[in-house]
């Protein structure tokens, strides 16, 4: 044992303290986070990193803020070397200086020891407005960055306890919400600093020598803890391939493809051979990159495993610049968070599948937004309406058929919709239907969860404008192990005296017409293993549930009697 | 005449009789899980002989029994609840399983979907629809109705839930769905979601009220026949049933709205805090309730248990306001055990009370916190729980030797290791949840319920940096005296949206003052005692989504317009919970709510101890705190009021063992409870 080895128990009770630091800091944050984005949806994260950028502890709130902050950290502390002192706050978003995309703003603590800066306690949340060409920052039609936001370098907020205020207004006046802004930073603020108050008793309990050296005994243990995992998987090389439809500038059928070399406790993750960068904003930045392969390696192990440094040390991410996952600097990228996040992990758990099948899962659903801005005609105030209802299929596993409407890849059942009856008490919008999409999950031994159908009216007296922002008309959820796609999205608009159209994924300004009437059609997850195993019971189920139709179960033919292993549980019914 | 209150727990049921003196008498029975309503009469029978009389000789004396059940809990629990099905507007029937789009446990993606209470098929939808405002979109169509009807009886269910769009603003058409069921279904049971919950959020409105048809025919059943034989054996008084909110209502009330009990559970425990708050003068309390698989808390605010609607009980939500009692998952059974990444973790699972853990010797072998405080010389193998059981040291040396091996440390550090880490993640769970509800636990005292709590519980304010522990002497006594003065209580809620700014305030005035109107008749069809009332809202910034309670009692309610004051409340109530308060913005009433109290008596005060000499130490014994160290031993039961004790000390009762460590020191109250200052650091 080296000399400054601390004991296991200390180690341990470090580790349980960590993470209910990061928690605590999530849930002072749930509570003062102005924003329907941040309170409802929870897209925010709350981490420890220390000055080089390693993630010491991360709370389980957005998957793919995980692997990304560290980036973030790394570029704050190199532009601010020797210059970070007690009281200061930084700021950060731009994507090509550690950013994943505008939106997500994250903020910056630091805490000391004495004189020496440690650690930050950071907080990323995403805004619900940061300037650019749209509002909401999901801009189809940007080509360059500048067109999708302000672009905030690190830079400082809070002078050793003094708030910049020349700074704060400049920020502020270049964002459409200046008062969720305000809000939500106070609020982002608060949180990181009861991190560094909890850091720094921590280190207060146990001295700086032993605090110090538990935390490296905790990434230790996650890395041993992951690489006990990957060790257990079949070694050897694998491709694995997934599609966007298009980046709403002509270009379609944009691939990423992982090839994953699995040796021992190691694996490389290699994207070289990904299609080059695109116009529109489905380009990932780097950091964004980075995340979304550490996002599929998460899903992967044990689900408890904590988050830190050493669960991503198994890892060797090989990549290229100038790609549609790691666009060259001035390229646009605000929807990378979920496309091509989303293709890059389920092209390498596409990959890995045939290496541990009894882990990995079917593809779950693509994102497809659409916002409305217009005038209410019973109170003549503007509204802005978020869509985030008929949440589309999760992906089947290797136990059970996907969640229905369990979401995307991204957020994997992170992100609550509202109520409609409070967004038709508050929007003029009427919903004639919302629910679950029959035969929209990918068949399987497991079959995918099935996603939604909203159908609404638009009650508006003078026309509204619509943005759209996602993927998936064409390439839905992929299935797994024989398993079978998802449907892919669909969205119609039906305008009087107009013909119904497909409504794009990447579409700006669309005109909606009083009465005007959309059915969102969401895809399902994909399918775990061949159909053919599936047993009958369940088939008959989901016949009387409704989950499929009589034409779909003709397509696939279901088997008579139960299969050899791993039936499917009855579980409804 | 005394009062009698009968927990009926998973293994027994407790029942407690106080005099008109204060004196309380115990007795216990096997509960009798097929009907419960056996042993609560078994229970009686013991009662009575303990008191020198028969059955209908005690009940002939009792003026009222109070009773917490956890029949609807375990219907739930179990899923052995009515086959219900459910009407809703046509198009929206899925409401109830797509759950708002959200799933536990972020980063497992293999993790089996939950299943429904009500599965598809029995959910069906009618063709009529209701607009935000009220107003009739689309009439109730009579034809749809019959048809979902007869699908319904084809499937044979016994209970209906029918929920439709906004009908918390315009019941009409659940009404007249209602008349038709009961013409075509005999004796179903009914459960509609505008008398269940009559507020906005359908997912909300939709589950509890799926909850309560599905455990309401078994609850209506039980305390029918639990009622049919108390009458029989000679009893006239009423019968009153704990709710989740932590007050009490009659038989009928309580089988109509029968998700209102489904969180009662933990209600007595809760009851028992408040009326602690009151006797130690303590207004702020967090009960700390330690049993084998997890520890329930709750925070007592200014003498008052908070409440929260965002409960659930399986994975079901229901929106009803209850207890806001949390779980964490760590007690005395808590498994410890070592990941691959040599990180040490207690619980969440636990060894149960079967096998339980190794000590018990009755084939368990996984190491828990009971025999890491064996190891450490907290217990008396031979003196455990006042001498009911024995323990195997042996056993729980080899069980955390094995964990030791794991850990590669010592036995007495494993022991050590797995204290710490229990006491570490109770600890940070108490704060996390004071996070959640606004309030710094610095300033609250920790009350130690269940068998385990007193060795875990000075650590754990020491932790939280909380320089007051108390326990009391006898927690059952606690909880049943607390059910015992606990008043009735009928809560009325409706949604009624509006900018404050905007809002009429005669229009406010009369939806509060018809609420109360409701609430009191509701209570006084079977009560004529003083009344209180507490007005509250549930409000919102413009923009935001989640609403926070606001109490109301602080506004003038006879000024011509109360809307400023509302405001104004919230303003504050909001600062207080979240740091800042925003008064250029629209304040948004959501829902009102109103509380109509029926005060009972008060109990006469528990009798204090007589004054006696102060009792010296029974015992010493080696404990482990950082080192071998010895302590006195001392008997609960016959400590003296005003006695005080210097840690480290081991108090023992049959009920509990209380560890002071070196620095705590203990008084004992007049009713013998032990009052423990903890050193805060810094301090």
């Amino acid at each position: 044992m080296a000399e400054n080895a601390v004991d296991p128990i200390t180690i341990s009770v470090v580790q349980h303290r960590l993470f209910a630091i990061v928690e605590e800091m999530g849930e002072a944050m749930l509570r003062t986070a102005y924003s329907q984005i941040l309170n409802s949806s929870r897209d925010f994260s709350t981490a420890i990193c220390d000055l080089d950028g390693r993630l010491i502890a991360q709370a389980e709130h957005v998957p793919i803020h995980v692997g990304a902050l560290p980036w973030a950290a790394r570029s704050v502390s190199e532009f601010f070397q020797g210059d970070i002192h007690p009281g200061d706050v930084f700021l950060l978003n731009d994507p090509y200086h550690g950013g994943n995309h505008l939106p997500d703003l994250t903020a910056f603590v630091p805490v000391f020891e004495g004189a020496r800066p440690r650690y930050w306690s950071i907080n990323r949340a995403h805004q619900s407005d940061i300037g650019g060409a749209t509002h909401g920052a999901y801009n189809a039609g940007a080509t360059d960055i500048w067109q999708e936001g302000i672009r905030v370098t690190p830079l400082r907020l809070y002078e050793k306890g003094e708030i910049k205020r020349d700074v704060m207004a400049m920020l502020a006046v270049n964002v459409r919400h200046p008062r969720d802004f305000h809000g939500d930073l106070q609020a982002m603020i608060g949180s990181a600093r009861i991190g560094e108050r909890r850091m720094l008793a921590l280190a207060d309990e146990f001295g700086w020598t032993v605090t110090l050296a538990a935390i490296e005994a905790v990434l230790d243990g996650a890395e041993r803890q992951t690489r006990a995992v990957i060790a257990t998987w079949k070694d050897g090389v694998y491709k694995g391939e997934a599609f966007l439809d298009d980046d709403g500038h002509g270009i379609e059928d944009i691939h990423i493809r992982a090839t994953v070399t699995k040796k021992g406790g190691n694996l490389k993750i290699d994207l070289t051979d990904s299609h080059p960068q695109v116009i529109g904003f489905v380009n990932s930045s780097h950091p964004n990159m980075q995340s979304a392969v550490a996002v599929a390696l998460a899903y992967l192990i044990d689900p408890h495993t904590p988050k830190n440094d050493g669960t991503f040390r198994p890892l060797e991410v090989i990549a290229k610049p100038g790609t549609v996952v790691w666009a060259n600097p001035g390229a646009p990228v605000t929807l990378c968070t979920n496309h091509c996040s989303q293709e890059i992990i389920e092209a390498i758990v596409k990959a890995l599948a045939p290496a541990c099948p009894d882990r990995a899962m079917a593809g779950w659903g693509r994102r497809f937004r659409i916002a409305i801005q217009g005038t209410d005609p019973r109170t003549d105030k503007p509204f802005i309406w978020h869509f985030f209802q008929a949440r589309p299929g999760g992906g089947a596993s290797p136990v059970d058929d996907g969640w229905p409407g369990g979401g995307e890849w991204q957020a994997a059942g992170g992100i609550k919709f509202g109520s409609l009856e409070v967004t038709e008490a508050r929007f003029p919008l009427f919903f004639r239907q919302h629910e679950f999409r029959p035969d929209s999950g990918g068949q399987g031994r497991y079959r995918g969860g099935v996603g939604g159908i909203v159908e609404m009216i638009a009650e508006v007296k003078e026309p509204a404008r619509a943005n759209t922002a996602g993927d998936g008309v064409r390439h839905g959820a992929c299935g797994i192990l024989g398993g079978k796609d998802g449907a892919p999205h669909r969205y119609t608009l039906y305008s009087r005296g107009s013909r119904p159209r497909a409504i794009k994924t990447k579409e700006v300004g669309i005109v909606v017409e009083p009465g005007d009437r959309f059915v969102m059609e969401s895809g399902g997850g994909g399918g775990w293993g061949n159909p053919r195993l599936r047993v009958a019971d369940a088939v008959a189920e989901d016949m009387a549930n409704g989950f499929i139709t009589r034409s779909a179960k003709a397509r696939n033919t279901a088997v008579k009697k139960p299969a050899a292993k791993k039936p499917v549980t009855k579980r409804r019914g | 005449m005394y009062r009698i209150g009968i927990d009926v727990g998973g293994t027994f049921t407790d029942l407690v009789a106080v005099d008109p003196e204060g004196r309380a008498t115990l007795a216990k029975s096997t509960t009798t899980p097929a009907d419960p309503a056996i042993g609560v009469l078994e229970g009686l029978n013991r009662l009575a002989e303990a008191l020198g009389y028969d059955r209908p000789g005690l009940l002939r004396e009792t003026e009222r029994i109070v009773h917490g059940t956890t029949v609807a809990t375990n219907a739930l629990l179990e899923r052995k609840g009515a086959k219900v099905g459910l009407l809703t507007t046509a198009g929206h029937r899925d409401v109830l399983e797509m759950r708002e789009g959200l799933k536990d446990d972020r980063y497992n993606l293999r993790m089996p979907p939950p299943v429904p209470l009500v599965p598809r098929i029995r959910r069906l939808g009618v063709k009529e629809r209701v607009r935000a405002d009220g107003r009739v979109e689309t009439p109730l169509d009579p034809k749809s109705l019959d048809r979902a009807i007869a699908q319904l009886a084809r499937q044979g269910v016994d209970a209906v839930a029918v929920c439709y769009f906004h009908a918390y603003r315009n019941p009409r058409h659940e009404k007249a769905t209602a008349s038709a069921l009961k013409r075509a279904f005999k004796g179903a049971y009914v459960s509609l979601s505008h008398e269940v919950y009559p507020q906005i959020k359908e997912f909300q409105r939709v589950s509890t009220t799926v909850v309560n048809a599905y455990v309401g025919p078994i609850l209506a059943r039980y305390l029918g026949r639990l009622q049919d034989r108390l009458r029989e054996a000679g009893y006239g008084g009423p019968v009153l049933i704990i709710q989740s909110h932590g007050g009490v209502a009659p038989i009928g009330e309580a089988s109509r709205l029968a998700a209102g009990s489904v969180l009662s559970g933990p209600a007595g425990g809760v009851a028992g805090s408040r009326y602690a708050a009151r006797l130690l003068n303590s207004p702020d309390l967090i009960p700390f309730d330690m049993g084998g698989t997890s520890t329930d808390i709750c925070l007592i605010v200014d003498g008052e248990p908070s409440l929260a609607a965002d409960r659930g009980v399986g994975g079901n939500r229901i929106a009803l306001n209850s207890l806001a009692i949390e779980s964490l998952g760590a007690g005395g059974g808590s498994i410890g055990r070592v990941d691959a990444g040599g990180i040490l973790h207690v619980g969440p699972e636990s060894a149960g009370a079967e096998p339980g853990p190794a000590c018990y010797g009755k084939g368990g072998t996984a190491a828990t916190v009971t025999d890491a405080n064996l190891v450490l010389g907290y217990l008396d193998p031979a003196n455990f729980l006042g001498g009911r059981t024995t323990l195997d040291a042996g056993a729980a040396e080899a069980a955390l030797d094995r964990l030791a091996g794991d850990l590669g440390v010592t036995r007495l550090a494993a022991a050590e290791g797995v204290h710490r880490v229990v006491n570490t993640n109770m600890a940070e769970g108490i704060r996390i949840v004071s996070v959640r509800r606004g309030v710094d636990p610095r300033r609250f005292a920790l009350l130690a319920f269940g068998g385990a709590a007193g060795l875990h519980v000075t650590d754990v304010a020491r932790q939280l940096d909380l320089g007051r522990v108390v326990v009391p002497r006898v927690a059952a006594v606690l909880s049943a005296w607390g059910m015992l003065a606990t008043d009735l209580r009928y809560e009325v809620s409706r949604t009624h949206i509006g900018d404050t700014g905007r809002l009429n305030g005669a229009t406010v005035k009369k939806l509060f003052a018809d609420m109360e109107a409701e609430g009191r008749a509701r209570l006084q069809a079977s009560f004529d005692g003083p009344i209180r009332v507490q007005r509250s809202a549930e409000m919102r910034y413009g923009e935001q989504v989640f609403e926070i309670t606001v109490p109301l009692d602080g506004v003038d309610w006879s000024a011509a317009d109360p809307l400023p004051a509302i405001a104004g409340e919230f303003h504050r109530r909001h600062e207080e919970l979240y740091t800042y308060a925003l008064k250029d913005q629209d304040a948004v009433l959501v829902n009102a709510r109103v509380a109509v109290i029926g005060l009972l008596p008060d109990l006469p005060q528990e009798p204090a101890l007589t004054v006696r000499e102060p009792a010296g130490p029974t015992a010493e014994r080696r404990i482990y705190l950082g080192g071998w160290l010895t302590a006195p031993v001392y008997d609960l039961d016959r400590l003296a009021p005003a006695q005080a004790i210097a840690g480290p000390a081991i108090i023992e009762s049959a009920m509990t063992t209380v560890l002071l460590r070196p620095g705590n020191r203990a008084v004992v109250t007049p009713h013998g409870w032990l009052d423990i200052n903890v050193p805060l650091r810094g301090a």
